[in-house]
């Protein structure tokens, strides 16, 4: 059985949007095994992905720690790196996907296997980009109308569609604490994910903004639980954030933030119903292990590129035009102000019944959706021709592709 | 056969003229006790050299703690002898590879220690040199250029000087051996006397052929001053010091964006604590050349920590308050003079008519100096004053001139050669001649650089640098007048006085010569870093010559001169240049890899 390799170097949240193209390459590929590279943080849950067969961790540190090393020549900083390489064991691949248009990660597609598709499939030195990475590029600097989503333009990356069947992750409760694992397997409760954290500071929701939607979510939904989520550098954050709630609301709060290796978050996210917080990966991680979305889109997130993925999600996005009248009104370049204010009460009437009446003219609602050609997000009843034209976009992305071969040509191809 | 001859047969073997030597002497250096543990120790002057209860285990932990740093290809040097209880424990925890040598100024201390202890099982395994401290540091650098010297503290009280000496010949003989070239960022005070001295290190080390990298804060110096605006003391000085702070960070940047071998900060940079600690973090060696009277201005004590290396212009107390303070590494480094700058040069008669004197002095109005100079007021010679911070100064400002301006360089040597003797006193905050005053100011250097007659206060370093015969000494302020008389009536003494003390400058003091003592100081305390690039061995030729373990390097290092400092960014460089169709190899990739870490700088501030 030949192997292939998926490279994602990034950090959480793309890691999680990789799960479409695993799939899809695992379908289409039945008879070849996919090893994925890894951000060595992320190994233990790249460990849970559907469709992966082994995970080999990227530790950063270590690179640097080779080529740093002070009383080293060349010579010798070569051979601790090669010896590193070697003992990680990778076994032979027939291809390398990799999904990072980042010299590191080109680098190592070429350390690691004969031939890549992707990001660097026309030699490590190679500037030219193949079309999707050169899409992707353009997107992220002129957002534009695109409605190609970044998990669906990682399989068109890899020469595959998007997949027919989402993937779910299942994790099992181990080495949750006791008391922790009984709150978050009672059957009677709604379990509601909160994200406090983001990795960038312009992706933070304010404090006083999550204690409105924690009682609101208590005063108005009945037997719901809000669990905490959040790494460890957001633990003071949550402590400060539990220390404003009177009992009767901490009751009704369980603080994991901090408190959870990634495969035990995986876990308390299998066991909630709703996950709610900005473009983070763990709002990602949330809609990967089956819980239903409600994002809070604001500052550079954008629904149309990184909505949580899947039928049945909700945005809210900031309106462009409130964010541009707020740079300009603060003087501002490229940093942003927070939204003056925050859909709370219609996030609950979204979990309550899923409509929404009133909403303030800073935010639009977003429902998702999927077809042959991936995930795509409407405005309420509006039509988005846009929408329509991501299958042209396919088609021509496709068609200038060296390998457009892959939606077009016998798989073994690709498959090597 | 006893032990001693058992002990001599296995010297013989590997060095008969040292057995001979052992035969003829007598020994009877070190008094043998028994210790504790029921092995022999040794008492010298009522002191042990080793543990009085169990030297086999105090030698074991000495050796435990060097061979952390030691590196394969370094020969290891052993200073004190003893009873040799450290070096059979050192040669035990190290592999056969690593070469053992151990000094020996002393045959009778050898004898004494091969009367009670066996070199069964290690002897054959250790070299053992002994000779004068010259002739041992030149068979040193003979069988080896990687040399890392491990002290045992307690047996150099014996032979101090011996020990010092060697250590400074082995400096010496490696300095001459220098052929590689080091990235040596330097960082310099945003004003001051260090300020014109960090330019002369600068073009000293460049003129070494070494690469550096001169971060010059005195950029800043028009925002430093225009603090002085602020007129509440504690606001200037929180101020001042935020500033200051901000210039070491700036600092941390230049090292982070061209990553050197070593920081050389010279007297008064601005790095502070914390900026040193993050180098230190980050794997930098820094030095710091103290220019200062370590008695009068003490910052160093809140410093001490923070440096690798400290060079000081002082020696005996100064060295004892730097290594008691806990310097990990301090050295005598005295200042020199710049002969490019500091040179005879010729004056147009207006210069001549201007700067010109019989007697001139240069430089800032300390206390000693304004009760001093006077007397050379109301004599037979023309006498002129000059430099700064002269404010209020009484009689003196008859002479003084150009109303008391600073003198810039070129000035300055001008006003040395236009000068018939030149008086040099060294600053000192109170009456007369510092007491304690050992250093020597970097005035000597220059008016001797430039060829031009001095009559200079006795330091109690003066004589090490400059005889008597190079320049006038006076001991007293009395003797000040009639030595300056004396030499003016003496203009052939002054020429050849002058002459020869130019001389001994280019042939001993020049600060080319300074930095080749730093570099060979810093390259013997860190073998593997900076001692190993300065010996070449990141020159193509030399790892081309070694890279018979990587073949794939070779075709690589051949594209770089023989001579060329080659290192990681080098090679990355020449595999970029393959252009976009170049199909790479693994080895290759890895390099680019690794360049693409090396160039990671976010968490360096």
């Amino acid at each position: 059985m030949s192997r292939s390799l998926l490279i994602q170097l990034a950090r959480l949240g793309d890691s999680i949007q990789s799960l479409p193209v695993i799939t899809s390459l695992h379908t289409e590929f039945p008879e070849q095994q996919l090893d994925l590279l890894c951000a060595a943080p992320v190994v233990p849950l790249g460990r849970l992905f559907p469709g992966i067969h082994g995970v080999y961790p990227w530790e950063g540190e270590k690179w640097h720690s080779f080529s740093t090393m002070p009383n080293r020549d060349g010579e010798q900083q070569l051979e601790a790196a090669g010896r590193y390489l070697t003992d990680l064991a990778f076994p032979d691949y027939s291809v390398a996907y990799n999904l990072n248009n980042h010299p590191r990660s080109i680098l190592a597609a070429h350390l690691l296997s004969e031939r890549v598709v992707g990001a660097g499939e026309q030699g490590p030195l190679n500037p030219s980009l193949p079309p999707w990475v050169s899409y992707l590029r353009r997107v992220a600097g002129d957002r534009g109308a695109n409605r190609i989503h970044l998990a669906d333009a990682f399989c068109g990356l890899s020469g595959v569609k998007p997949p027919g069947v989402l993937p779910t992750i299942q994790a099992c409760d181990s080495g949750l604490p006791s008391d922790f694992a009984q709150i978050v397997n009672d059957s009677s409760l709604v379990r509601i994910g909160i994200v406090l954290g983001a990795g960038d500071v312009d992706r933070r929701v304010p404090l006083a903004t999550w204690r409105r939607l924690i009682e609101a979510c208590v005063d108005h939904l009945p037997h719901c639980l809000c669990v905490l989520i959040g790494g460890a550098g957001e633990r003071e954050a949550a402590l400060a954030l539990e220390d404003q709630f009177s009992p009767q609301y901490l009751s009704r709060i369980l603080n994991c933030v901090g408190r959870t290796t990634l495969p035990q978050l995986a876990h308390v996210f299998n066991r909630c119903q709703w996950v709610i917080g900005s473009d983070t990966g763990p709002l990602h991680l949330g809609v990967a292990c089956g819980a239903r979305a409600i994002g809070w889109y604001f500052s550079r997130a954008r629904v149309h590129e990184t909505g949580p993925y899947g039928v049945g999600h909700y945005v809210w996005q900031q309106q462009k035009s409130v964010i541009l009248k707020n740079r300009e009104a603060q003087g501002l370049g490229q940093e942003q102000k927070l939204p003056c204010s925050w859909p709370v009460m219609e996030t609950i009437q979204l979990m309550q019944d899923e409509r929404v009446g009133e909403c303030s003219s800073e935010w639009n609602l977003w429902t998702s959706h999927r077809d042959e050609w991936g995930m795509f997000y409407t405005n309420g009843d509006k039509s988005d021709d846009m929408v329509l034209h991501r299958k042209e976009t396919w088609e021509r992305l496709s068609v200038l592709g060296s390998h457009q071969e892959a939606l077009l040509m016998p798989r073994e191809m690709i498959a090597g | 056969m006893n032990l001693f001859q058992r002990n001599v047969e296995i010297l013989r073997r590997q060095d008969p003229a040292l057995a001979a030597q052992v035969l003829e002497s007598s020994g009877g250096t070190l008094s043998i006790q028994s210790a504790k543990s029921g092995v022999p120790t040794a008492m010298v002057k009522k002191r042990f050299l080793h543990s009085a209860y169990d030297p086999i285990r105090e030698a074991e932990r000495w050796a435990e703690h060097q061979v952390k740093d030691c590196q394969s290809g370094e020969t290891l040097v052993v200073l004190g002898v003893g009873l040799f209880y450290h070096v059979e424990a050192l040669r035990a925890k190290l592999p056969q590879e690593y070469s053992i040598l151990v000094v020996v100024p002393d045959v009778s201390e050898l004898v004494d220690g091969l009367s009670v202890r066996s070199l069964d099982g290690w002897g054959d395994r250790v070299r053992w040199v002994c000779g004068t401290p010259e002739k041992m540091a030149l068979q040193v650098v003979q069988q080896t250029q990687r040399v890392r010297l491990l002290t045992y503290e307690p047996g150099l009280s014996l032979h101090q000087d011996s020990f010092d000496t060697f250590r400074s010949q082995l400096r010496e003989q490696l300095a001459k051996r220098i052929s590689g070239t080091l990235h040596i960022m330097v960082v310099g005070p945003i004003y001051g006397g260090s300020l014109p001295i960090t330019g002369y290190v600068v073009r000293a080390l460049e003129s070494l052929g070494h690469r550096v990298s001169w971060v010059d804060h005195s950029l800043h110096y028009p925002g430093y001053r225009n603090l002085e605006t602020i007129r509440d003391d504690r606001l200037r000085l929180t101020v001042q010091q935020r500033f200051s702070d901000t210039l070491g960070v700036i600092s941390l940047a230049h090292v982070a964006e061209d990553l050197p071998d070593f920081v050389l900060a010279m007297s008064q940079a601005p790095l502070s604590m914390a900026v040193l600690e993050q180098m230190r973090r980050k794997k930098v060696i820094t030095a710091m050349w103290f220019m200062e009277n370590f008695r009068h201005l003490t910052y160093w004590q809140q410093m001490i920590g923070g440096y690798d290396f400290w060079f000081v212009m002082q020696q005996a107390a100064c060295l004892e308050a730097f290594k008691n303070a806990g310097a990990s590494q301090v050295s005598y480094l005295p200042l020199a003079a710049d002969p490019t700058i500091h040179q005879s040069v010729g004056l147009t008669d207006q210069e001549r008519q201007e700067l010109g004197a019989d007697v001139s002095f240069l430089g800032a109005g300390y206390r000693n100096r304004r009760e001093i100079l006077p007397a050379l007021l109301g004599q037979e010679w023309i006498f002129k004053l000059w430099g700064n911070e002269w404010e209020h100064a009484g009689v003196l400002e008859t002479v003084l001139q150009r109303n008391g301006a600073r003198i810039d360089t070129p000035t300055s040597v001008k006003i040395f050669n236009a000068t018939t003797v030149n008086v040099n006193l060294h600053s000192y905050t109170n009456q007369g001649f510092d007491p304690d005053g050992d250093s020597v100011n970097p005035r000597t250097f220059e008016l001797a650089s430039c060829g031009a007659f001095q009559v200079i206060d006795h330091r109690t370093l003066l004589p090490e640098l400059f005889d008597e015969s190079m320049m006038g000494v006076v001991k007293s302020p009395e003797e000040l007048v009639p030595a300056v008389r004396k030499y003016l009536h003496e203009p052939e003494q002054r020429r050849e006085m002058a002459e020869q003390s130019q001389k001994q400058v280019v042939l001993s003091h020049t600060y080319a010569h300074r930095m080749q003592t730093l570099l060979s100081t810093m390259g013997l305390a860190c073998p593997d870093r900076i001692g190993a690039i300065l010996q070449g061995e990141r020159q193509a030729e030399s790892l081309l010559a070694r890279s018979r373990e990587c073949p794939e390097l070779a075709p690589l290092l051949k594209s770089f001169p023989k001579t060329d400092r080659v290192e990681l960014v080098d090679v990355a460089r020449t595999i970029r240049q393959k252009g976009p169709e170049a199909k790479l190899g693994r080895e290759e990739l890895l390099i680019l890899m690794m360049d693409e870490y090396r160039q990671e700088k976010r968490d360096f501030l």
